[in-house]
């Protein structure tokens, strides 16, 4: 059976077993690490399950953590703060730096000037 | 200064993280002119031209729609939040892998397995994770003996979208009462990982 075909079995299956991500592109991410020859059937299957567990598991924290309660909406904040105090995701704090908006960084900045000019 | 891109790099800014307090912060324009194409994070690091692995993300439309189905339906989601997750989705997959392959490398064999990702999983602290894994892959293995026409065996669908909060923090018991009602005899899939025979082992190369 060529690897081909059985990618296209591998794909019915998960279809009808309520994948609800394309396991080529898991696949993708995988390959693109250092050092990673060969990834078995259930390593692909396992990881592609296992994002989708991720993806409700940090939704739910984070807008169960967040600020949500007044608007209703989960932000960046909320995914922001939720990786910098939980444990399991502290791993995201570098790809989740916290923000500030632009002119309040640039109003900052000149007043910092302006302390420096009075010196 | 370039406006309208987000970065994590102050310095090329021209100005340095010094006047920041509290942490690395990125500049956020008032409108978030959020692309949904496949790779469109190149301007995150600026000056990096070549394709990176944390370039490659899941279809936002994908992840949106498990993100809107796991909060309450009130629930709303905003647009920088669920480009965000489909990057956190990336390194999650980066970081399981790098780990799994690790284990791979320290017993001296090439291809990685189920059981190595299960015990990636277990290390990183996704641990609660593990058990209803191992159950879905019972499940995708049954669904795939049917592909190859051997008589199916008719798993029920309870499994599928009821993950609460609870099943977090706590472990499943191995014998599921299913949505109708009837007691499913699951078979608890042991860590050592067997050949299950009839089954070829498929290469992904």
């Amino acid at each position: 059976m060529s690897g081909k075909n059985m990618e296209e079995k591998v794909e019915q299956a998960t279809n009808s077993k309520n994948i609800s991500l394309p396991v080529s592109r898991v696949r993708l991410i995988m390959k693109s690490s250092p050092d990673v020859s060969c990834i078995n059937q259930d390593a692909l299957f396992l990881t592609t399950k296992a994002t989708e567990l991720f993806v409700q598991h940090l939704a739910l924290s984070s807008y169960k953590n967040g600020s949500g309660k007044e608007t209703n909406t989960l932000s960046y904040s909320d995914l922001a703060n939720v990786a910098e105090e939980t444990e399991t995701f502290q791993f995201l704090t570098d790809i989740l730096p916290k923000k500030i908006l632009a002119r309040d960084y640039l109003k900052s900045l000149e007043e910092m000037e302006k302390d420096d000019e009075n010196l | 200064m370039d406006g309208d891109s987000s970065t994590t790099d102050t310095t090329q800014l021209g100005i340095t993280g010094e006047y920041m307090t509290g942490g690395t912060y990125v500049l956020q324009t008032q409108d978030d002119d959020g692309d949904e194409s496949f790779n469109d994070h190149e301007d995150g690091n600026g000056s990096k031209d070549y394709f990176r692995e944390q370039d490659i993300y899941l279809p936002i439309a994908n992840v949106a729609r498990i993100m809107k189905n796991a909060i309450p339906q009130t629930g709303k989601i905003a647009k920088d939040a669920k480009e965000c997750v489909q990057e956190c989705v990336s390194e999650f997959i980066s970081f399981m892998t790098s780990e799994a392959s690790e284990r791979c490398h320290q017993e001296k064999r090439k291809t990685i397995n189920g059981e190595d990702i299960l015990f990636a999983m277990s290390t990183l602290g996704f641990d609660m994770y593990v058990e209803p894994l191992k159950l879905y892959l019972q499940k995708f293995r049954e669904a795939m003996k049917g592909e190859k026409g051997i008589t199916p065996v008719t798993v029920s669908e309870g499994l599928g979208e009821e993950l609460t909060d609870e099943s977090f923090t706590g472990q499943l018991p191995a014998g599921l009462i299913t949505a109708d009602g009837q007691q499913q005899n699951v078979m608890v899939y042991t860590t050592s990982y067997q050949q299950i025979p009839g089954v070829q082992q498929i290469q992904f190369s």
